[in-house]
């Protein structure tokens, strides 16, 4: 699809014009968002909570405390109840500090007499062989994952960076619905010119289950693509009790490598 | 006289008409009316008579009028706008064939027997009709001076335009994929070319359109908003004559000419585009190495085989490509062909059968390091078409007719490289019968009341061979059921009752009220906004239900002024059930179970529309007015409230002004105003793994700002010969250079990431264009 929006980009570019607006936005009553991940890297594992704000507003989200969190390990029958951290609206595990792939984990938080309860079942894992870069355009250039995707499962993904050691606020999400068992060599979206020479990228792949990536895949398109969408709308989220957010138990496997040309 | 006048209108109205018929003896006059200089047969012409000042006729779409009259002495009157007015006398003694030519006017309205031709001309528009011959649109100025029968209709009121850079228009509230838009009666699915800046018409190879935005005779059918019936040219059945032009953007040749002279014609146009010549001076090799232009190729013939039978056939290929250098490309195009075969049974009955192909498709080539892949999808028509219409007596004409469209859409089929990341995939075929049945009487009741109506019966039957899927509530497939190759899945049958009623209250003004109910079986899949090609549409199945739209609307008209003048207004009410819509995530490429991802809902829409137009004197023009809203009502959006449509426009207005100063110079103008459409925009945001992610608490809550635009154009004649003609047309698009939106993004400051803006891109600031238009 992006072709056609560069074409219009193109035409953009000969005849008409990009600008700044600012008109004016509808101010919704804040909203909760729970973000939670188990996986099978070393916890801790951490629940956040932060309060959705204005569209204007500086992007700094305000967290949440008193929240009663607990995670538990359906599949070992191990409940986990979470603590607060140093930071305002972060929890951490303390028992559960290694996920299982095959297990199932429920997320149950409470908050204002407010019951949110979620569930998720962690994939088996895919391993990332390696990352490459595409350098074709020294000016754009882009991580590849490499990767084999098992043709006996249906298989959900996340991709991010991490440069130079920082993580980058960007995921990306892909699945084998088009693509089952295929070797996959998928070019990772950044920002333009974010990845320079010799820069050490760390690629991440995500194992996720279907309803977390129905989540992040909803979430990429409202962050990144929303004005090819004639009706954007919140993503679904995939814990109940109504608020935002999603609950995952995924695998990782990363690789690192220094970009070269 | 007036005594004698009421009492026939009396009987009229008692008598059963073929008792009526049969009272005296009746002969009947027919023929075809033509352009005297290029053979063109003209539709729509009005036949009148100074005798019987409220009887009247008008040429069908061959040109071809009957009407059956008691014996006697009659003066005949033949007029056609922009014609010179035609009389003959008549000695009716016996059944006779009279075929008139009439000559272009020279712009002077001859009085003689304007008041014939004002009630006949009154009474012949069926409500929601409006009529639209490219000289009319001539002057009107476009963007890049390509003329173009669809953006100009998009000046009348209740067509709105989908916006700079968009293909489509809304008609009523319609959406873009409900309109029936016909080429010499073959569908034309995907009418734009580059991606919506113009259609795919080539304004040299057509004669004209007839716009129903209600009330459509039962003869058409299909798409539930409004009807484009657009006719090409026949072709010069006189002389070999041609014409031209070379513009900024594309260059257009047409040649027409006898193939024996009055027996038969051709028409030959193309035309090319050369953006590709502008994208070659970028400095950008990436753009300079794109491929991008559009062609389009129309031909006709016709020939008379004897009196009574006339052949057509016609042709249209048009085709987009669009290439990036080493990252694929796309191209798309339709083809439509039809072959019709006139005959004239009788002086009172006229037949016409039709076999009529139309296809669209498109072809996608991803190419990057690894992935190569090419994605084709079309849908292809076949249809047989047969109509009759049979004209009893001046006060009664019955139309009758029937159909099949075979429909075969392919909605994907990709094929991969080795390395490619993607499997390759066919989905399954779609198989559909559309047929129907139609009837409809034009009864003049009385010299005042005039009646249409009709019924179309319209079915719809899902074919094997294929898979039909069952879903349960989370869109998982709970059934396969394979059927073999034309085994029968399920049929749709709709009753479509049509009904317009006219009222001449005198010569002048007249009043219409008009009902409709439309059925349509072929749904456009397009959740995006940009005017991506890769359409994917899909007949109606064992899921998606027929789409069902009844509208009832009524007006008032008037012609003052000896008809310089014209003045209507129309309200509507309009119900649309079985609306497509999507759910989140909704995947509409490479899906066989696609059904699972859409949402169905109701519709709403009403307004009142305004229409002003000045058709003579050195200053003609119009001003047209809408007032509308426009809803959907879908089943989990909004709490299953109303809420408006995208192409929700409040106010809609367009004043278009065309200036004969002399002989030589034409200046004209046209401004358009419009609510902004109804949009989707955040109304706070949270951080999904750090990123900003929109919330969105109401869909549709938002507005765009209001688009207005300003066009001026100027034509200067410079040769003006009876040989040969030229003109140079200069215009500027949007000439204040307002900043309308193409687009809207909710984004990331890409200078500051700790806040997120708004970034508005606008296609089209002040477009000055030179076209050259010769005719010889």
């Amino acid at each position: 699809m992006r072709t056609y929006l560069k074409i219009i980009a193109f035409t953009g570019v000969l005849l008409g014009c990009k600008k700044i607006i600012s008109p004016q936005l509808n101010h919704a009553t804040p909203q909760l968002y729970i973000q939670g991940a188990v996986s099978d890297t070393a916890g801790p594992y951490f629940v956040t909570i932060v309060k959705t704000i204005g569209f204007y507003d500086s992007n700094e989200f305000p967290g949440v405390s008193g929240a009663v969190i607990s995670i538990t390990d359906s599949t070992a029958g191990i409940t986990d109840q979470l603590i607060e951290t140093g930071t305002t609206g972060v929890y951490s595990t303390r028992t559960i500090m290694q996920g299982i792939p095959g297990h199932t984990y429920l997320l149950q938080v409470t908050l204002d007499g407010k019951i949110y309860t979620a569930s998720s079942t962690m994939p088996q894992p895919v391993l990332l062989d390696s990352v490459t870069f595409n350098t074709s355009d020294t000016a754009e250039i882009a991580a590849v994952a490499n990767y084999q995707d098992p043709s006996n499962a249906i298989n959900y993904y996340k991709y991010n960076l991490v440069l130079n050691g920082v993580r980058v606020k960007r995921f990306s999400t892909f699945e084998d619905r088009l693509s089952n068992g295929r070797y996959i060599r998928d070019k990772i979206d950044a920002d333009t010119g974010e990845i320079k020479r010799n820069y050490s990228v760390q690629l991440n792949l995500v194992g996720i289950d279907a309803a977390v990536y129905n989540y992040l895949h909803e979430a990429e398109g409202v962050a990144y693509d929303n004005d090819d969408l004639v009706s954007p709308a919140t993503p679904g989220s995939n814990i109940r009790g109504g608020c935002l957010g999603y609950f995952s138990a995924q695998t990782v496997s990363n690789k690192t490598a220094v970009v070269k040309y | 006289m007036l005594k004698s006048k009421q009492i026939t209108a009396l009987i009229m109205t008692l008598l059963p008409l073929v008792i009526f018929a049969r009272q005296q003896p009746v002969f009947t006059v027919a023929g075809t009316v033509k352009d005297k200089k290029t053979g063109e047969t003209l539709s729509g012409a009005s036949i009148g008579f100074l005798q019987k000042e409220k009887l009247g006729v008008v040429t069908n779409a061959y040109g071809f009028y009957s009407i059956s009259l008691p014996k006697g002495e009659y003066t005949m009157i033949i007029s056609f706008s922009g014609y010179a007015i035609d009389t003959v006398q008549l000695d009716l003694q016996k059944n006779i064939v009279m075929n008139r030519s009439l000559s272009v006017s020279n712009g002077q309205l001859q009085q003689v027997v304007v008041s014939a031709r004002k009630a006949a001309g009154l009474l012949k528009t069926p409500p929601g009709l409006q009529k639209m011959s490219i000289e009319e649109i001539k002057s009107i100025p476009v963007l890049l001076g390509e003329k173009d029968i669809l953006k100009t209709i998009q000046l009348l009121p209740g067509i709105k335009s989908a916006g700079d850079g968009k293909s489509g228009f809304y008609v009523r509230g319609g959406a873009a994929d409900q309109n029936l838009i016909l080429l010499d009666e073959a569908p034309v699915y995907n009418a734009s070319h580059l991606l919506g800046f113009f259609s795919v018409f080539n304004a040299d190879a057509i004669k004209d359109v007839s716009i129903y935005k209600g009330g459509m005779p039962a003869a058409y059918g299909g798409r539930l908003a409004s009807v484009e019936d657009i006719k090409m040219k026949d072709g010069n059945d006189q002389q070999f004559s041609g014409s031209g032009g070379i513009g900024l953007i594309a260059s257009r040749f047409s040649l027409e000419g006898p193939i024996v002279k009055d027996q038969g014609s051709f028409t030959i146009s193309g035309r090319r585009t050369y953006v590709d010549l502008f994208t070659g001076l970028s400095s950008d090799t990436n753009i300079s190495n794109t491929k991008l232009y559009f062609y389009d190729l129309n031909l006709k013939a016709n020939y008379r085989l004897g009196k009574k039978d006339r052949l057509f056939i016609s042709g249209y290929f048009g085709k987009d490509v669009l290439e990036f250098q080493n990252e694929g490309g796309i191209d798309w195009g339709n083809a439509t062909a039809t072959f019709r075969w006139n005959h004239i049974f009788n002086s009172r009955l006229f037949s016409n059968t039709s076999l009529i192909y139309s296809r669209y498709n498109y072809n996608t080539q991803f190419a990057s390091d690894n992935n190569n892949i090419r994605v084709t999808s079309d849908i292809t028509d076949y249809q047989f078409k047969q109509d009759f219409n049979y004209y009893l007596d001046p006060r009664n004409r019955f139309d009758v007719g029937f159909n099949f469209i075979y429909h075969i859409t392919q909605p994907g089929e990709a094929r991969a490289s080795e390395s490619s990341n993607f499997n390759d995939i066919t989905l399954e075929k779609k198989y559909a019968l559309e047929s129907a049945a139609y009837a409809s009487h034009e009864w003049s009741a009385t010299d005042k009341l005039k009646f249409m109506y009709g019924i179309r019966l319209s079915a719809l039957t899902v074919l094997g061979p294929g898979n039909m899927y069952t879903y349960d509530q989370d869109g998982n497939v709970l059934t396969t059921t394979w059927y073999s190759r034309g085994k029968a899945v399920k049929t749709y049958l709709n009753p479509e009752p049509r009904l317009a009623v006219t009222y001449q209250l005198d010569n002048i003004n007249s009043v219409k009220l008009a009902y409709d109910r439309n059925v349509q079986n072929i749904h456009l899949l397009n959740n995006s906004t940009s005017s991506s090609p890769t359409n994917v549409y899909l007949p109606t199945g064992n899921i998606v239900q027929p789409q069902v739209a009844d509208q009832v609307s009524a007006g008032y008209y008037s012609n003052f002024h000896n008809r310089r003048y014209e003045f209507s207004t129309e309200v509507y009410y309009k119900k649309l059930q079985n609306q497509l819509d999507y759910k989140n995530n909704a995947e509409l490429v490479g899906n066989n179970n696609v059904e699972a991802d859409l949402l169905f809902g109701k519709g709403r829409a009403y307004g009142w529309e305004n229409y002003f137009k000045k058709k003579s004197g050195k200053l003609t023009g119009w001003i047209s007015y809408t007032l509308s809203r426009t809803e959907r009502k879908i089943e989990g959006v909004n709490n299953n409230d109303w809420y408006p449509a995208f192409q929700d426009q409040t106010h809609s207005l367009s004043i278009v002004g065309i200036y004969k100063y002399n002989q030589k110079w034409t200046f004209s103008a046209s401004w358009v105003y419009n609510t902004g459409n109804a949009v989707t925009w955040p109304s706070g945001k949270f951080p999904v793994d750090g990123v900003p992610v929109y919330y969105y608490a109401k869909r549709n809550g938002d507005r765009l700002p209001a688009y207005h635009r300003l066009d001026v154009g100027a034509t200067l004649q410079l040769k003006n010969t009876a040989r040969f003609q030229s003109d140079l047309n200069f215009s500027i698009y949007n000439a204040y250079g307002y900043e309308n939106p193409y687009s809207i993004k909710f984004q990331n400051d890409p200078k500051n990431p700790a806040r997120t803006q708004i970034e508005q891109t606008t296609l089209f600031r002040m477009v000055p264009a030179v076209t050259y238009n010769f005719k010889f």
